[in-house]
């Protein structure tokens, strides 16, 4: 890693010679130290889940905030720098506000999705008479979880802006391991309970804690109900089922 | 403010087959504030004619009043009713006598004419403030409703209608007409005249 | 030393540019179960002047959506321009045609954006609501609205209205016992109603702004019959794709004095 260090790495927005950007790709490094996140699709709706990292037995577990609402048919699970998230989740909100108070309808998905990934290469110096930008790529990697009128829709974004729609994905730490099995047991039919526990188990497989309902995050989105963070009770009930 | 909106109030008179109708609203009003719901507009000049007074209230008083004094001093000398043409004639000149200081009221008349042959035929007409007359074939409208009335009769309205289809034509035309008027409604009454009667009706309209 | 007493006594003075205009004529939109009528006549008048015999006031926007704009005819004009460039941004934007709701909302945001320096106009929009139902929203000139089954606007809006009250709304009609009044009416007997008010208005329009030619546009639903269109005179199709909903204009002429 350090060997490939090179002048490169300085100019925030300078390609190498052969073509990379170098901060942004430290950056995507940056998500696989994140805690581990996961997102499945199915035809009820989407499940998002985070693992919740406790450090220390003095920390009030339920402070730890990765799952975020966007709008009422929007949910974001987040892996990396969570303050960065912060910056584009409020950029996300706004843009769903001023679609519904402009359209009178419900954004899309992938709507939104661009709106965020549009922030997502505003970094280095800004240009006169411009908002003053980051200075470095965010460092945060994006589960975008939502229900319009083409259904329900997980979306992954990274750093550098891209942005791809997902049946089942998982970031952050464990995510190598997570994808393979939910590759191996994602389904198209799955229904919303399965991919509860789905999500669960996988993230009990990566997690080095044992899991329990004060160290993992579950929301759902679904087309009746929109976006709600699954409380203690659900929670608890979700994990002994599984 | 216009003067013709003080009181608000509105009126239309139609031809139909061997028949005439004139109807008006019932509102008096002062502003936009109701005063009252009955508050009659048309009056009766002989048993053939009807006369429709819409404008400043005070010269609805007086303008029936004065007409009644002519009308009776013609009836007194001729020594016979007046014809609905004469009166006619009779409301434009007086109008014009306050020619530079007018009556803010907008005639309308309806009547049933001697013909030659003995018979009747119906006659309506209206007359500017200042006394300039309307002979229309099909219906005259004045009042602060005016163009509404316009708009509805001329879309309702056709030739040769029996007693009863005008009076449901004229009743539909004034309801509806003074309905999207804020100056004009509570209430409406209708006359139908034929050779030998008249039918007077009171509608129920919305009071609001 | 006398030319400036002169110019005391000329005191102060005043002048002023009046931005607007009025150039008359009269719009109109009827909702129908799985149609929608949108019409407009075509003159364009200052005052007694007769500008052009033919303006059109009634434009489509998408295949599903048609706008209807009256008063002051720059602003209307501009406002169309400016409504149909938003149209593309949210195609380009969003991958699909704006539904009519959110095109009404946008008419009301652009409308009220110009709250102190207002587009001088009365915009009727007409077409198909998502749910495949017929649909007419009006609006002031500042983007207060509303979704109705019918509305007039224009120079002869006091004269249309209460007849479409009576006619379409069957207001001060009470319906025969055991029975009730139809919510909307077939295709045919609208455009009859259509284009009775507008020769009702050409009639008897005081400042005869209302005139020389009538567009009406007719927009049916995805899916839905002719309903008789095929059998009207001067029907012209103006439908860009196969499927999805249809759009119609008759052209008819109207008195040019």
């Amino acid at each position: 890693m350090f060997l490939t260090r090179s002048e490169y790495d300085r100019g925030v927005n300078t390609f190498s010679p052969e073509g990379r950007l170098f901060q942004v790709e430290y950056a995507i490094e940056a998500i696989k130290l994140g805690s581990t996140t996961i997102g499945i699709k199915t035809p009820e709706g989407v499940i998002i889940a985070v693992e919740k990292r406790v450090q220390s037995p003095l920390l009030e577990s339920s402070s730890i905030e990765k799952i975020m609402e966007i709008d009422s048919h929007l949910g974001c699970a987040m892996s990396g720098l969570i303050a960065d998230a912060r910056t584009m989740i409020d950029h996300a909100r706004v843009t769903a506000q001023n679609h519904s108070f402009t359209y009178d309808e419900k954004i899309k998905v992938e709507s939104v999705t661009q709106a965020v990934c549009d922030l997502a290469l505003r970094f280095g110096e800004s240009v006169h008479d411009e908002d003053a930008m980051m200075s470095r790529p965010f460092g945060v990697a994006l589960l975008i979880a939502g229900v319009d009128e083409l259904g329900p829709q997980l979306f992954h974004t990274d750093p550098s802006g891209t942005f791809v729609r997902y049946n089942a994905k998982a970031i952050g730490s464990g995510s190598e391991a997570a994808q393979a099995e939910l590759q191996d047991k994602w389904h198209s039919k799955m229904t919303l309970q399965e991919a509860q526990i789905l999500t669960l188990r996988v993230l009990k497989q990566v997690m080095e804690e044992k899991l329990d309902h004060n160290n993992v995050q579950v929301a759902q989105v679904t087309p009746t109900k929109g976006f709600e963070i699954l409380d203690e009770t659900k929670l608890k009930s979700v994990i002994d089922l599984m | 403010m216009s003067i013709m909106e003080y009181n608000g109030g509105s009126v239309i008179a139609m031809v139909g087959k061997d028949c005439v109708a004139i109807a008006s609203d019932l509102r008096l009003g002062n502003q936009a504030l109701g005063i009252s719901s009955n508050f009659q507009k048309i009056f009766p000049v002989t048993d053939r004619i009807y006369l429709g007074l819409p404008g400043l209230a005070t010269d609805v008083t007086t303008l029936r009043e004065l007409f009644r004094y002519r009308v009776n001093m013609y009836t007194i000398k001729e020594e016979r009713d007046i014809e609905p043409e004469t009166f006619a004639h009779l409301v434009s000149s007086t109008l014009y006598e306050r020619r530079f200081g007018p009556f803010f009221i907008e005639p309308v008349m309806a009547g049933m004419s001697k013909t030659p042959s003995g018979g009747y035929k119906p006659f309506i007409a209206a007359t500017d403030l200042i006394g300039c007359l309307n002979f229309a074939k099909d219906f005259v409208v004045a009042g602060t409703a005016s163009s509404k009335l316009y708009g509805v009769a001329e879309g309702l309205w056709e030739p040769d209608l029996e007693p009863e289809d005008l009076f449901e034509t004229i009743s539909q035309t004034m309801l509806n007409a003074v309905d999207r008027d804020a100056y004009s409604g509570w209430g409406v009454i209708v006359h139908v005249m034929t050779k030998d009667k008249v039918i007077t009706r009171t509608l129920k309209g919305r009071m609001d | 030393m006398p030319d400036m007493v002169s110019l005391d006594r000329a005191g102060p003075q005043q002048r002023q540019f009046n931005p607007y205009s009025d150039n008359g004529g009269t719009i109109l939109a009827i909702a129908g179960a799985d149609f929608s009528v949108i019409a407009g006549d075509t003159r364009q008048s200052e005052g007694y002047n007769i500008q052009t015999r033919y303006a059109p006031k009634v434009f489509k926007l998408t295949d599903k959506a048609v706008l209807a704009v009256n008063g002051f005819a720059a602003d209307g004009n501009m406002f169309v321009k400016r409504v149909r460039q938003r149209l593309e941004w949210y195609r380009h934007a969003h991958a699909k045609d704006m539904p009519l709701r959110a095109i009404a909302r946008l008419i009301q945001t652009m409308l009220y954006g110009r709250r102190f320096f207002p587009y001088y106009v009365y915009n009727i929009l007409g077409g198909i609501e998502e749910d495949g139902s017929g649909a007419v929203y009006s609006f002031d000139p500042v983007g207060s609205y509303e979704r109705e089954s019918c509305r007039a606007a224009g120079a002869a809006q006091s004269l249309v209205q209460p007849f479409l009250d009576n006619q379409i709304y069957f207001k001060n009609q009470t319906a025969a016992p055991g029975t009730t009044h139809p919510k909307h009416l077939p295709l045919q007997e609208v455009l009859s109603l259509v284009i009775d008010s507008f020769t009702s208005a050409t009639e008897r329009h005081i400042e005869a702004s209302v005139g020389d030619g009538l567009e009406m546009y007719v927009v049916l639903a995805r899916g839905s019959q002719l309903q008789g269109l095929e059998n009207v005179p001067n029907v012209q199709e103006m439908t860009t794709t196969s499927d999805g909903e249809r759009i119609f204009i008759i052209r008819r002429e109207l008195k040019k004095d």
